[in-house]
């Protein structure tokens, strides 16, 4: 179910004071059962995937830590192809074989195939990584092997992250399912707070934001090169709410509930190197991949062409992981790209910049450095966001051209919404500013009740109204 | 771009940042605490429930824009001879205005965007619970006239309408989900409706409604023709067919049977549509055979405007399916010269000469 739903306004509610009212021993089972309810609400045949995946690395965990030698080696490989294979019939065999049958027609052999009509579960993506990080962290011997199933379901469905992360170390959150959690109004009303942000993200911003993104990306050779600019930027804000919005959502609703969630955005946008850029978007995949895959390839410490190399394929499958599309992997390599460019030329740039007079931490120095990394970033979310390479490079090629003022509405964003969502944009902005300056909850929390709860109340009425409903599905729920 | 301190070349495992907890602050006790959140929640269903009371008095009272037209509708003050009902194709196609000055008799645009027969007989069934029996429908037909309705368009119009139990029955029989826009607050004109109506409302209390659009119903579409239907046509380069469902069949029967019940005459007529649109409906044939076989069952008399003098004009078109404003102006003078013919013979006793039919 969607957390933007009717269904989710009652379900939640009802899950947090049952799960409050129960005996401690009594949570997880509620929570696994909660859980479950929450993600047969989409195909409900599909739990057995989970159930089936939950069951090969639950055993691959304790067989793990009881082995020794090259037995624990094998089982974790075992488990490892065991999960990716799952992940990969459900996600990549059409992506796949569709790539194999266009390289072997243009190399001349003539093959056909007929597309498996596979639907890709929910979350697939987010919960797989969940339960390989759980077995690798065994293997390397920082984490103790859940002998409880029901501890180890929970943990891989819980369901505040479980279609969209953040995806979690089972150092983090495993153990706080065995601690009790005590209804604490102060946290409670904190997490509430952080959902209701959340929201504000998702349907206000986001939701605003992809009627048009939609109307140009569906059709990029109808549309001004004016509008493919500002369905570029719209996408980049699109994104990010929809996505940092589900996070909130998500950490906000376990908290409530007393679990602590990794915070997976740090106001990307102000990062002033795409490295930076990733440190603060989506932390928790970005640190899997560099845990994971990066330093087990030898991340920086390996000869200079080998580290490059390393980067690039790193952020290529992290693109891959984003969705079975060569658009996806052209988006995280240019990532990489960028990554390993703005390395190379660190100190020429440095030199440069010292040369011109334009030191290091000059107002002047940063403002180039962020709008230089949104712009790079807003260009790589052309790749993100569009059908194709040839949509992608059509997009590219007319940013600059046609650019007409009268032709800036589309089929379904006219044009009175256009200051709405700017406002939208703009109120995220200050509000995301105004928090990294000022301790504006702190500053709230001093507050007559009256003041507060007026400012509440008015928050919440302008998500309600402003809000988008049309049940328009998280981006990330297709990963 | 600055790399130094933010390259991704540390092997160090990475550390989770956690969501900042709350400071240390007195815990409230669980009574209070319970008390507090459930007395913040009752205010914003307070809330609510009153925005939602002010936006149904504020589009009650719009009289202008087809929110107007409804309202005319709902509070009995419309009382026309003839009432033309159907789709877009109706709301934009029948100036009532031309139809008056031609016939003399006084005239009402039912029309309504987005609907099916399944909608357009409620809202007829609505009006004549409303207002007096007109002497005459004039029932708008369309390819897609046989497809049920899915969803109820425009929901937010017939939202500060839904406790009037005549409506409220026949919109959920079509689509039960408008149960949620009676029965939850704002769900109506936030939930459901796209087009932020309740906006509407709002203005029309602080006395700034929106300019008239509407005249008796009827909404001329000031456009001219777009590249919409080049893009259709690629889209769809083997044609189109629109399915004839029984229970779109059923709708029409129930149409005719509320006409005879009341005592109105009925006839049905194809208003005009480009011509490339109905070269590109494959199932032409079997759609119009349904309406031929509907007229003679029942004798409504079907007037087809398909062969219309200018459908192939795109001057007078904005789309393939609907008449910009002056092509209505033009169709509606057609209509309104036949329709005297018709009133003539009507009070003479004698029947119509039949109606061409393809």
């Amino acid at each position: 179910m969607l957390f933007n739903s009717l269904e989710f306004a009652i379900f939640f509610p009802v899950v947090t004071a049952l799960y409050f009212v129960l005996p401690h021993r009594w949570r997880v089972h509620l929570l696994l059962a909660a859980s479950c309810c929450f993600y047969m609400a989409f195909i409900p045949v599909y739990i057995l995937i989970l159930f089936v995946t939950i069951g090969i690395d639950y055993c691959a965990g304790m067989w793990i830590e009881d082995a020794d030698g090259r037995r624990r080696k094998l089982l974790l490989w075992l488990s490892i192809l065991s999960t990716c294979t799952v992940l990969f019939i459900f996600k990549y065999y059409n992506f796949g074989i569709d790539s194999f049958t266009g390289l072997a027609n243009a190399l001349g052999w003539h093959i056909s195939h007929r597309a498996a009509s596979i639907i890709l579960p929910i979350g697939l993506s987010f919960h797989t990584f969940q339960s390989l990080s759980y077995v690798i962290e065994v293997y390397r011997g920082r984490q103790k092997a859940e002998r409880n199933l029901i501890v180890y379901a929970t943990y891989v469905m819980f369901f505040p992250q479980l279609v969209a992360g953040p995806i979690e170390r089972p150092q983090n959150l495993l153990h706080q399912f065995r601690e009790p959690h005590g209804f604490e109004y102060e946290r409670v009303t904190e997490g509430l707070k952080r959902m209701a942000w959340g929201f504000f993200k998702k349907l206000v911003v986001a939701d605003r934001l992809a009627l048009y993104v939609n109307d140009v990306y569906a059709d990029p050779r109808s549309h001004s090169g004016l509008q493919l600019t500002i369905a570029t930027l719209f996408f980049a804000w699109q994104i990010y709410c929809d996505f940092s919005g589900y996070s909130d959502i998500a950490i906000g609703a376990a908290r409530i509930l007393g679990f602590g969630l990794m915070e997976n955005f740090n106001a990307p946008y102000y990062s002033r190197s795409t490295g930076e850029f990733w440190h603060r978007w989506h932390i928790s995949l970005s640190t899997w991949f560099k845990d994971y895959v990066y330093i087990p390839m030898g991340g920086s410490r390996v000869p200079k062409f080998r580290h490059v190399i390393n980067l690039l394929v790193t952020f290529a499958v992290s693109g891959l992981w984003h969705g079975a599309n060569w658009t996806y992997v052209a988006w995280g390599a240019l990532n990489g790209v960028y990554l390993v460019i703005g390395w190379l030329t660190a100190s020429w740039r440095n030199q440069f910049f010292n040369a011109v007079g334009i030191g290091e931490n000059t107002r002047v120095r940063r403002i180039i450095q962020w709008s230089t990394t949104l712009v790079l970033t807003c260009v790589a979310w052309i790749l993100f966001r569009a059908r194709n390479m040839a949509d992608a490079w059509y997009v590219f090629t007319h940013l600059a051209s046609g650019w007409n003022l009268h032709e800036i509405a589309t089929a379904q964003f006219f044009l009175r919404q256009m200051p709405v969502a700017i406002g939208a944009i703009l109120l995220l902005e200050i509000g995301q500013i105004a928090t990294r300056r000022i301790p504006v909850m702190s500053l709230t929390g001093k507050l007559p009740t009256s003041a507060r709860w007026a400012a509440y109340a008015a928050f919440v009425m302008t998500v309600l109204m402003l809000g988008i409903y049309r049940k328009t599905q998280f981006i990330y729920f297709q990963f | 771009m600055s790399t130094n301190a933010h390259a991704v070349d540390s092997a160090t495992m990475s550390t989770p940042v956690f969501a900042p907890h709350a400071a240390e602050a007195s815990r409230l006790p669980l009574r209070a605490a319970l008390l507090r959140l459930t007395c913040f929640f009752a205010l914003i269903a307070v809330l609510a429930w009153s925005a939602n009371e002010i936006i149904g008095i504020g589009l009650r009272r719009l009289t202008t824009t087809h929110y107007g037209s409804w309202n005319a509708v709902m509070q009995g003050k419309v009382n026309a001879d003839i009432v033309i009902s159907g789709s877009s194709r109706a709301a934009y196609h029948y100036d009532p205005r031309i139809i008056e000055g031609v016939t003399g008799h006084s005239a009402f645009n039912l029309g309504r965007n987005g609907s099916q027969t399944d909608v357009q007989l409620a809202v007829l069934n609505a009006y004549l619970e409303h207002n007096r029996r007109p002497l005459l429908v004039i029932h708008n037909l369309d390819a897609f006239s046989f497809v049920p309705t899915s969803e109820i368009y425009d929901p937010a119009l017939y939202v500060p309408y839904l406790n009037d139990p005549e409506l409220y029955s026949s919109l959920t029989a079509i689509d039960p989900g408008l149960k949620k826009s009676r029965y939850i607050p704002l769900y109506g004109y936030v939930v459901e409706d796209m087009n932020f109506s309740w906006m509407l409302g709002v203005r029309s209390l602080l006395g700034v409604p929106p300019s008239e659009r509407s005249f008796g119903g009827f909404t001329p579409q000031n456009r001219t023709w777009t590249d919409d239907f080049e893009s259709y046509r690629k889209m769809h380069p083997d044609g189109v067919s629109f399915p004839v469902e029984h229970s779109g069949v059923d709708d029409f029967t129930q149409l005719i049977r509320t006409c005879e019940k009341n005592h109105i005459h009925l006839i049905f007529v194809y208003s005009p549509e480009y011509s490339e649109m109905q070269e590109m409906t494959t199932n032409r044939r079997e759609i119009f055979a349904e309406f031929q076989k509907l007229s003679t069952t029942y004798q409504v008399p079907l007037w087809d405007f398909s062969s219309w003098k200018y459908d192939a004009n795109r001057a007078y078109f904005y789309n393939s399916q609907h008449l910009n404003a002056t092509g209505a102006e033009l169709f509606s003078n057609d209509l309104a010269v036949r329709l005297s013919v018709w009133f003539a013979h009507q009070q003479q006793g004698t029947p119509e000469p039949g109606a061409s039919v393809r």
